[in-house]
């Protein structure tokens, strides 16, 4: 087990600092500077600021310079968006936005997808598992802007008499709403899918046979000894989407204008902010693969039988 | 030993051996040759059916999956032959088709209407004198009786109408009042104003937007782009996947040790990050590449568009992943069996046993993979473009045509609604059919 873990994280780190080299190297290749604008500066003022920021020098050394900024915790300063801010500043001030939405977003989803799933495959073959199956795939085969537009519409007056609800996020309880639901739909759909074919297979099982030779009750033969083994395949799913959506889904930021950190990182690109892509880039990556890793862990919490040392497959 | 006769014991009560061999002995007349009726039907009983035919057996019975078909092969049919029979492209800019409604109103009723408008807000913005000279002249030309408190009322509400300023009267409130109705389609004044001279014109369908082009071309391109990307990125991810997936399971040991780490590493990087960089990297890229010759190359990139091979780039790169697993997974499995040690014994290469042997069994598992890819690429498309990193103008794509539509959208609510419901039902579709299909390939894994 210990081997297992050392050769995991080791294994994190290695595709952390990846992701940075790319991300890096990527960010350098596109054409432009972030200090083109309306006003057109001149060569010399564009020389001296890029000198300034240390962006006259070779990528590599460029690379160099970053990485060892970042080993001291720095994540430089913002060069366009927020000229001079702090970068972790600016991240830790929208971070908890988009987390907070995306964490009630997940919440419902499991909340809601988990019991669906395994109402379906109870209920298998009837027209219960038909219509959750149509809604299901249905919710998987709508992009999130398309879910999140539609609530837009009907909910905020697009149809006569119907305002329930404000357009736009302006931290109030009520503007969560939409966003929140738009942000889970998704994810509901897809895990109550997973549960349901995972049920399914452990619902065949010897062992659901026995008990229920036992005499026990339907709730605790579902909830207790079924379900518990069909957790390991909803959690593989589980893991990487839970980071997504805590990082903001993009589109659902873009749409309700929410000022998450998922919004705030395709601006940054557009701008070229080299700092501030580099800055969101590593914290969005890292917060996915240490999920990632804790999911890789826990699977062993959650099923013994599985053999780590043979790669955990 | 053979030879050797067997003695029965005298008293023995065990049956006589020699005697029940021969009970089965047949007589020689027992057997007569089958007449050719005979064997003709003896041939024809069974036909024997083909991997592909048997699947095919099951798809036909699988309602759901054959329905979705038909709708794919619809939609493929208004996104390739439909823009051929539309006179609009996807980019021309009608002149005096702003912001049509995909519905209108006939020539002569749009007289009516107008005239109607401007009666009742001409009289609007009357004075009160005015309006209380004209409804005299009014009653009087009809005989009645113009009292005090008639003067007051007209004066009054002429009063109301000047200070209100809003009483207008709208085209749809003219159309109500008289009572007339819209009829489907949308045509600017213009092509009214042609058609009620007799010539045909062909309608907006679905109206057109802010620029004057035609929403209908729009979708129908849109459409196209979708599925073109939706089948290159299914096709690259399959060529690649399949390579590295089949090396690495063949080769096992430290080839597949190495390989396998990388498959790790790619799994866990955030791809969606990754492909809003390259996609934005990659454009400025290939338009620079595109205009420095006319090489076949080039022409290439000017045939697809600059922001459609970043796409598949960005998909090539990183969405092979798990076709690789799977084929790893199963050649894994294969490899073991009898055939391929006995192709191996006959002296054939690595590369034979892959491609003769190993990927044609699991032919199955490839094809519903490749085909779920394509609902999954055209998701990750419309995503990107809705983003604004996708397809660019004037290119158009069902994600982006969503972007656009949301400035208009409690005006012009069909413009976001067309295309999203067109993009869901393509992506919902091919998800079914593609389920249809892994049932009926490989009826094993039917639940």
């Amino acid at each position: 087990m210990g081997k297992y873990v050392i050769k995991r994280v080791l294994m994190a780190v290695l595709t952390l600092f990846i992701v940075i080299c790319l991300t890096f190297f990527l960010m350098n290749a596109v054409p432009g500077s972030p200090w083109l604008s309306e006003r057109n500066p001149s060569q010399a003022t564009i020389d001296a600021l890029n000198a300034k920021y240390g962006l006259d020098k070779p990528v590599i050394v460029q690379l160099g310079l970053y990485l060892q900024d970042l080993l001291h915790g720095d994540f430089r300063e913002s060069l366009r968006m927020q000229r001079d801010r702090p970068v972790l500043d600016i991240i830790t001030t929208m971070f908890p936005i988009s987390a907070s939405i995306g964490a009630i977003a997940i919440g419902w989803a499991i909340l809601v997808g988990v019991p669906l799933g395994c109402l379906a495959a109870y209920k298998r073959g009837t027209w219960v598992d038909s219509l959750l199956r149509v809604i299901c795939t249905l919710g998987i085969s709508m992009p999130g802007f398309v879910v999140a537009t539609i609530l837009l519409h009907t909910l905020t007056g697009g149809i006569e008499g119907v305002n329930l609800l404000p357009a736009l996020f302006d931290g109030t309880p009520k503007s969560y709403i939409m966003p929140c639901l738009a942000l889970g739909f998704y994810p509901m759909c897809y895990l109550s899918r997973q549960t349901r074919t995972a049920m399914l297979d452990s619902i065949n099982q010897e062992y659901i046979k026995t008990a229920r030779a036992k005499g026990l009750k339907n709730g605790k033969i579902i909830f207790k000894h079924a379900l518990r083994n069909a957790m390991i395949p909803v959690l593989t799913y589980l893991g990487p989407q839970i980071a997504f959506t805590l990082c903001g889904g993009f589109v659902v930021e873009t749409v309700f204008s929410i000022p998450g950190l998922g919004r705030y990182f395709i601006q940054s690109i557009q701008n070229r902010d080299y700092p501030l892509i580099m800055g969101t880039t590593i914290f969005l990556a890292a917060f996915i693969i240490v999920m990632n890793l804790i999911v890789d862990l826990l699977y062993k919490l959650v099923d013994p039988r599985i053999n780590l040392s043979k790669g955990g497959n | 030993m053979a030879e050797k006769k067997m003695k029965r014991a005298i008293g023995s009560l065990q049956p006589d051996v020699e005697e029940i061999l021969h009970w089965n002995d047949l007589p020689a007349d027992a057997f007569e040759p089958a007449s050719e009726s005979e064997k003709e039907n003896f041939i024809q009983d069974r036909k024997s059916v083909s991997y592909w035919k048997d699947a095919w057996r099951r798809l036909r019975r699988n309602k759901v999956a054959m329905v979705a078909m038909v709708i794919v092969i619809l939609l493929a049919l208004f996104a390739f032959v439909g823009p051929m029979l539309v006179p609009y492209s996807y980019d021309q800019q009608i002149r005096g088709a702003n912001n049509l409604h995909p519905w209108h109103y006939t020539w002569e009723d749009k007289q009516r209407i107008s005239a109607y408008m401007e009666e009742q807000n001409g009289l609007a913005n009357l004075t009160p004198d005015e309006a209380v000279e004209q409804a005299r002249a009014e009653a009087e030309a009809e005989g009645r009786e113009f009292t005090r408190i008639d003067e007051a009322k007209v004066r009054a509400a002429a009063v109301a109408g000047a200070q209100g300023g809003g009483d207008t009267v709208t085209e749809e409130e003219a159309a109500e009042a008289l009572g007339i109705k819209t009829k489907p389609f949308g045509y600017s004044d213009d092509e009214l104003q042609r058609m009620a001279n007799g010539e045909s014109v062909f309608p907006h369908v679905f109206g057109t937007d802010t620029h004057g082009r035609d929403i209908l071309a729009r979708t129908m391109m849109g459409a196209r782009v979708s599925m073109i990307v939706g089948i290159c990125c299914a096709l690259i991810v399959l060529v690649i996947g399949a390579l590295y997936g089949s090396i690495s399971g063949y080769c096992g040991g430290k080839v597949d040790a190495v390989m396998q780490r990388i498959v790790e590493i790619i799994y866990t990087i955030p791809e969606v990050l990754i492909i809003l960089l390259l996609g934005t990297v990659l454009r400025p890229v290939l338009s620079n590449f595109q205009n420095s010759g006319d090489g076949p190359l080039q022409s290439l990139v000017t045939v697809l568009g600059p922001n459609l091979i970043s796409i598949f780039i960005a998909f090539g790169m990183l969405y092979w992943v798990t076709m690789s697993r799977i084929i790893r997974g199963q050649i894994l499995q294969l490899k073991q069996q009898e055939y391929v040690t006995a192709a191996r014994a006959l002296g054939a290469k690595g590369g034979r046993i892959i491609k003769r042997h190993l990927l044609p069994n699991c032919i199955g598992q490839i094809v519903t993979t490749t085909f779920l890819q394509i609902p999954s690429a055209i998701f990750t498309e419309s995503f990107l473009s809705f983003l604004g990193m996708g397809v660019t103008a004037p290119m158009t794509s069902l994600g982006s045509m969503c972007s656009d539509a949301l400035g208009g959208l409690s005006t012009y609510p069909y413009r976001l609604f067309i295309p999203a419901i067109i993009l869901s039902v393509m992506i919902l579709c091919l998800n079914l059919f593609g389920d249809g299909l892994r049932d009926a390939l490989d009826p094993r894994l039917k639940k």
